[in-house]
């Protein structure tokens, strides 16, 4: 199999991924695949949900918090900001009490409540992913390409969507059982029909939210997760134990992508001990990839003699990764 | 004069039949509603239990219900609660 085969053959995989542990190259590998895509003429956008997300290194441009900015014909660019994000959130939650009672202030607990909420760890997992549904429903793009946070923050918030959604429910049930007791009531009074729970269809739209979110990271059809290695043991021990997790949570992984592999022919040349030694152990280990994956196992790319940043080394990656 | 009659009547009888119904399924609700607000609201007296952010969305629906729902679940509780 190869990378390039895998988006000719499913065209319909829209939304596309690189995980694995930090600093293996995800966000090389998402602007490398993002450069392909456009120069093949789609129109794509790259987004990073990472608080230190790299994609303003990677192309050389302050994009942070900016919105979708075009880098060059068919790719735009996008590092969402998840403290502007909650803020706007907290002030729409204000605006909404404010208009809805009309005071003139927040009531004090109900700031503390606002305040204390915004602490919590979940939080930002939770605005990050809120988000990104509003992107991607949006549905501009042909593509999306998702530069995950390193692994555990993706299966956190997997597990907590599902927990949340069976809060949600639990306590849609209630609020159901409720509203009952509220129409018996209005019948024996032989009043007319109560009014409409805004609260049921509040839960309702969360519901929808929440499902919407992790749907983009495990629709079979339109999702291709990759995992990005390197050939060294405790990646690999760790990536089989991830992909082991990933599988749990029904995410469609597509497949593996090896990175930093030192070319072997420099076997061939005047090489000192110390790269000699690194090739032959990452030979081990190439080997024991292909056995581990097998075929799974969709692109090998080099270490390059320099890093990548700037379109023109993205060009010579995506060169490397999907052929010219 | 007949129709202010009537209209009594039907006081006294939804009174003697209907009103104690009516106040028990309206308590019940308020106990509902009570529970509602605790997985909602955990947070406030110290009870987390629904993530916030998404809660966060039924706080102004809520917000006017939640210094009572306070007093009452930080209130002072002895048996007599039972007899009423």
């Amino acid at each position: 199999m190869n990378l390039r085969r895998i988006f000719e053959e499913h065209p319909e995989r829209r939304y596309i991924m690189f995980g694995g542990k930090g600093g293996l190259g995800k966000t090389t590998f998402s602007a490398a695949t993002a450069y392909w895509l456009a120069s093949q003429g789609k129109k794509v956008l790259v987004f990073s949900v990472d608080p230190q997300a790299s994609l303003s290194d990677i192309f050389q441009r302050d994009i942070f918090g900016k919105g979708p900015v075009q880098i060059m014909e068919n790719l735009w660019a996008q590092e969402i900001d998840a403290d502007q994000h909650i803020k706007a959130y907290q002030e729409e939650i204000r605006r909404k009490i404010l208009d809805m009672y009309g005071f003139d202030s927040i009531p004090d607990e109900i700031e503390q409540y606002i305040q204390a909420a915004s602490a919590e760890p979940a939080m930002e997992e939770s605005a990050i992913f809120d988000a990104v549904v509003d992107i991607v429903v949006e549905g501009k793009y042909d593509y999306y390409i998702y530069d995950l946070v390193p692994l555990g923050h993706a299966l956190y918030y997997l597990s907590m969507a599902k927990v949340y959604d069976e809060w949600i429910n639990k306590i849609t049930k209630l609020r159901e059982e409720m509203r009952e007791y509220e129409e018996m009531v209005a019948r024996l009074k032989r009043q007319k029909e109560t009014e409409e729970d805004r609260i049921l269809s509040e839960l309702q739209y969360i519901r929808g939210r929440i499902n919407a979110s992790s749907r983009i990271l495990t629709d079979k059809e339109k999702t291709a997760f990759f995992f990005v290695i390197v050939p060294e043991e405790m990646i690999l021990i760790d990536t089989r134990k991830a992909a082991e997790l990933f599988a749990r949570f029904d995410v469609p992984i597509s497949g593996y992508v090896v990175n930093r592999v030192v070319p072997r022919e420099l076997l061939n040349q005047n090489i000192p001990p110390y790269l000699r030694n690194r090739i032959q152990m990452q030979e081990k280990y190439l080997r024991q990839i292909d056995e581990m994956f097998g075929n799974q196992v969709v692109a090998r790319v080099p270490e390059l003699e320099r890093d990548v940043t700037g379109l023109e080394m993205i060009s010579r990656l995506a060169g490397i990764m999907y052929g010219k | 004069m007949h129709v202010g009659l009537l209209n009594t009547l039907c006081d006294v009888l939804y009174g003697m039949a209907i009103h104690d119904q009516v106040r028990a399924l309206t308590r019940h609700r308020g106990n509902l509603e009570h529970l509602f607000v605790l997985i909602s609201f955990g947070d406030l007296v110290g009870v987390p239990i629904l993530p916030p952010y998404y809660g966060m969305r039924l706080l102004p629906f809520l917000a006017p219900l939640l210094n009572n729902w306070k007093r009452r679940v930080l209130r002072e509780r002895d048996v007599t609660d039972a007899l009423f």
